[in-house]
């Protein structure tokens, strides 16, 4: 463990120094206000699909599911902030309301669909259709109750502070560092509480896992809670930062939600922190180059060249040498 | 004809074909016994018996944006050909035509697949023509997946010059002016407002509305000395658009021109004030971001003072009153943009089959513009029954909508446009002016 922490942290040190030396070379051609704010652009970006690609990545890793309705967890949170608001509910019990509301609706996906699926013997290609089935019940049930039309959370997303020449709305820089704080509690569980260790280790190796006394069902559950509450912050992060919303964005955020969770390598939850940051970051710093009309391409322009030659994410495949 | 057989012997047959009619007739007339002999008297028999008889069932099918992003003018476009259809069966009843019009609704969605999925439930409930949908996408789409082959008029609010170049069969007409005018109508506002010679920032969606119509406006723009800015696309997926606002106020251009609608907009309004360097004030905005009030989502900061242009009607017409008038009496939603030229679709379709004696498709598209004929008698929805009379006798009549008069060139096109404009103050749409374009 010691050695795979270690690669880790090289593995960060030089990932810090290539996008360092980016945004350098991007001050330098484009001057400091447009690199800097462009940047800040992208840590915002990032800061949701990095969140929400730890869910994904979580149950990708530990249950090996590739959860196509991970999307529509991030709306479920997002409209369950709604909902509370509507009862009447202050902001901030509104936002835990939705985070226990997601967290349940994930686990009741794995008692009613998943559980049942794996005691059937359910082979890789009918769980991503039940995936996409149930992708479509949440999305439509949303639709169903709420309507399809735009909807806010009602916070000021016009009101902007200024840092030097930069801008970023008060909203935006709330959610980064939430953003960036759940990251590290997340990072911080997984790695030194017992929990985090059991779930790395039924990551690592099922029937080992369970040899040795870890309990595989509290694991599963506790699995589904966690990525349906960073789904749900993941959901609520975008809200607030885009402003606006309606229910087919999960569908819009799951491919860059993929990405992040591929590029950090698939089932690593680092790799998923920075991957999000690393696509956020690109498809905001394309926009100094492309026309912004690619921006939404740039992650998978990154993504192809880098499965190519480490199949197993940049995360990864440092863990694998080890 | 069978092989062999004689053109006397197929006569005969037709006369013995048609005797119970005949014989109708003879009863009425007793002239009849000597004409019966003849083939053309029988045809004429034959016609005379059953056309009374024959009522006209006409379904117009509805496509409208109830949900998705243009979902704001849903229900009042859905309003407009109740309203439509409520007027033509009056008419008809008053001119004692037997004929009834019945109204299929379906959404678009705002997406292609939605819409061609929706537009097969209305064919299968028998609709005739339809009238919408309202994107480029969806049009393209339903025509070529389902209208074109079936030759069913598609009344499409899409204002595109893309729909120009599909080939349609001649069965897309459209009531909206297409884009290249509202291209001149933008540009001659922010002339008249701001001044030429000035720097425009363009940000539109990356969609055929959005392309065609800046490339449009940056032609008209540039051609009266104007400058641009920046010219900037985004696609409409995409969830943060704070770079793109970023660019757009970069250059501190005298006027920005946004082509968006108003689900994308509600994002890219609060990237635009977030930069501080925006100024509502210098904002235009194309027609789809013309609503009666604000939308919550849209947050004041981005469109309080801003002008905007969109597709109007003749106002102090008879007509315009009239239409005012049934739109308040029967209740529900307000008035919004374009809803004239819906009701203006429904009439044209049913007086188009009326024209024709049928609801088949193909004749209704080749009735079209027979019912629009530029020197044939006037006619307006006010005096709709008196139209129907003239048009169901096979006469060519001239139908001047409440949205104006129609005149389709080859390719479906109305040939003039006439624009309101208008401006957003405290969250309503105030009118300013109308402006004609040719």
């Amino acid at each position: 463990m010691p050695s795979a922490f270690l690669t880790i942290r090289s593995c960060l040190l030089v990932l810090s120094l290539l996008l360092g030396g980016c945004l350098c070379a991007l001050i330098a051609l484009f001057g400091p206000t447009m690199a800097l704010q462009a940047t800040v652009n992208g840590l915002v970006a990032g800061s949701y699909f990095g969140i929400g690609a730890i869910g994904l990545t979580l149950v990708l890793g530990v249950l090996k599911i590739v959860n196509l309705a991970h999307g529509d967890f991030l709306v479920a949170g997002a409209y369950l902030v709604v909902l509370f608001l509507w009862l009447g509910a202050p902001m901030p019990l509104a936002i835990v309301c939705s985070l226990i509301g997601t967290a349940i609706l994930a686990l009741v996906t794995e008692k009613l669909v998943w559980r049942p699926l794996r005691s059937a013997g359910a082979g890789t290609l009918q769980l991503l259709l039940s995936a996409i089935g149930l992708s479509l019940i949440i999305r439509f049930s949303i639709q169903f109750f709420s309507g399809s039309q735009v909807r806010t959370l009602g916070t000021d997303v016009v009101t902007a502070i200024s840092l030097w020449s930069l801008r970023i709305g008060v909203n935006q820089l709330t959610a980064l560092m939430v953003g960036l704080g759940t990251m590290a509690i997340v990072g911080l569980t997984l790695r030194f509480t017992d929990v985090g260790k059991d779930m790395r280790a039924f990551a690592s190796n099922r029937v080992l896992a369970e040899v040795s006394g870890i309990n595989a069902r509290r694991i599963i559950a506790r699995t589904w809670i966690l990525s349906g509450t960073l789904a749900a912050v993941a959901g609520i992060v975008y809200a607030t930062t885009i402003g606006s919303f309606n229910p087919n964005f999960g569908l819009a955020i799951l491919l860059s939600l993929f990405a992040a969770a591929l590029l950090g390598g698939p089932g690593n939850i680092y790799g998923a922190m920075f991957g999000g940051l690393v696509i956020g970051l690109c498809q905001e710093w394309s926009t100094l180059f492309f026309s912004s009309r690619w921006k939404p391409m740039i992650g998978f322009v990154l993504l192809m060249p880098m499965l190519l030659f480490m199949p197993k994410g940049i995360f990864g495949r440092k863990e694998r040498q080890t | 004809m069978l092989k062999g057989e004689t053109i006397a012997q197929s006569d005969k047959a037709k006369s013995l074909m048609f005797r119970p009619f005949e014989n109708l007739l003879a009863r009425v007339s007793g002239k009849w016994r000597s004409l019966s002999n003849r083939p053309a008297a029988s045809l004429i028999a034959f016609g005379l018996c059953i056309a009374p008889a024959q009522a006209l069932d006409l379904t117009v099918g509805a496509l409208l944006e109830l949900t998705g992003p243009l979902s704001a003018g849903g229900p009042s476009g859905e309003k407009a050909a109740v309203l439509a259809l409520k007027v033509a069966n009056q008419a008809a009843k008053d001119a004692g035509v037997k004929a009834t019009v019945s109204l299929a609704v379906a959404d678009a969605q705002g997406d292609p697949q939605s819409a061609l999925s929706a537009a097969r439930t209305l064919v299968d409930r028998k609709a005739s023509c339809i009238l919408g949908p309202a994107t480029t996408p969806e049009a393209i789409t339903v025509l070529k997946g389902v209208t074109m082959q079936r030759k069913i008029t598609l009344w499409p609010l899409a204002s595109s010059t893309r729909l120009r170049t599909v080939e349609d069969g001649g069965t897309v007409f459209r009531t909206v002016p297409p884009d290249d005018l509202q291209a001149e109508a933008l540009s001659s506002v922010m002339q008249k407002y701001i001044g030429g010679q000035k720097s425009v920032a363009i940000i539109y969606r990356n969609e055929p509305y959005g392309e065609a119509l800046s490339k449009a406006f940056a032609i008209n723009w540039k051609a009266g000395g104007g400058r641009l800015s920046a010219v900037i696309s985004f696609d409409p997926q995409q969830e943060g658009l704070d770079s793109e606002a970023g660019q757009a106020v970069a250059g501190n251009p005298d006027a920005y021109l946004v082509i968006d609608y108003p689900e994308t907009y509600a994002k890219l309004g609060a990237a635009l004030a977030r930069t501080g360097k925006f100024d509502p004030k210098k904002l235009f905005v194309a027609d789809t971001l013309s609503f009666p009030t604000v939308p919550e989502s849209i947050p004041a900061q981005s469109i309080d003072g801003a002008f905007g242009v969109v597709g109007g009607s003749p106002k102090g017409t008879g007509a315009y009153s009239h239409f005012g008038r049934l739109w308040k009496e029967a209740g529900g939603v307000d008035n919004a943009s374009y809803t004239a030229n819906i009701f203006d679709s429904a009439i044209l379709c049913f007086l188009s089959a009326i024209r024709a004696g049928s609801s088949e498709p193909g004749r209704i598209r080749d009735n079209v513009r027979k019912v629009t004929e530029a020197g044939a008698p006037q006619f307006t929805f006010e005096n709709l029954a008196a139209a129907i009379k003239v048009a169901s006798t096979g006469r060519e009549i001239d139908y001047v909508g409440v949205s104006g008069e129609f005149r389709f060139a080859p390719n479906g096109d109305t040939t003039s446009g006439l624009y309101d404009i208008f401006r957003y103050q405290n969250g309503r749409q105030i009118p300013v002016e109308q402006i004609s374009v040719r």
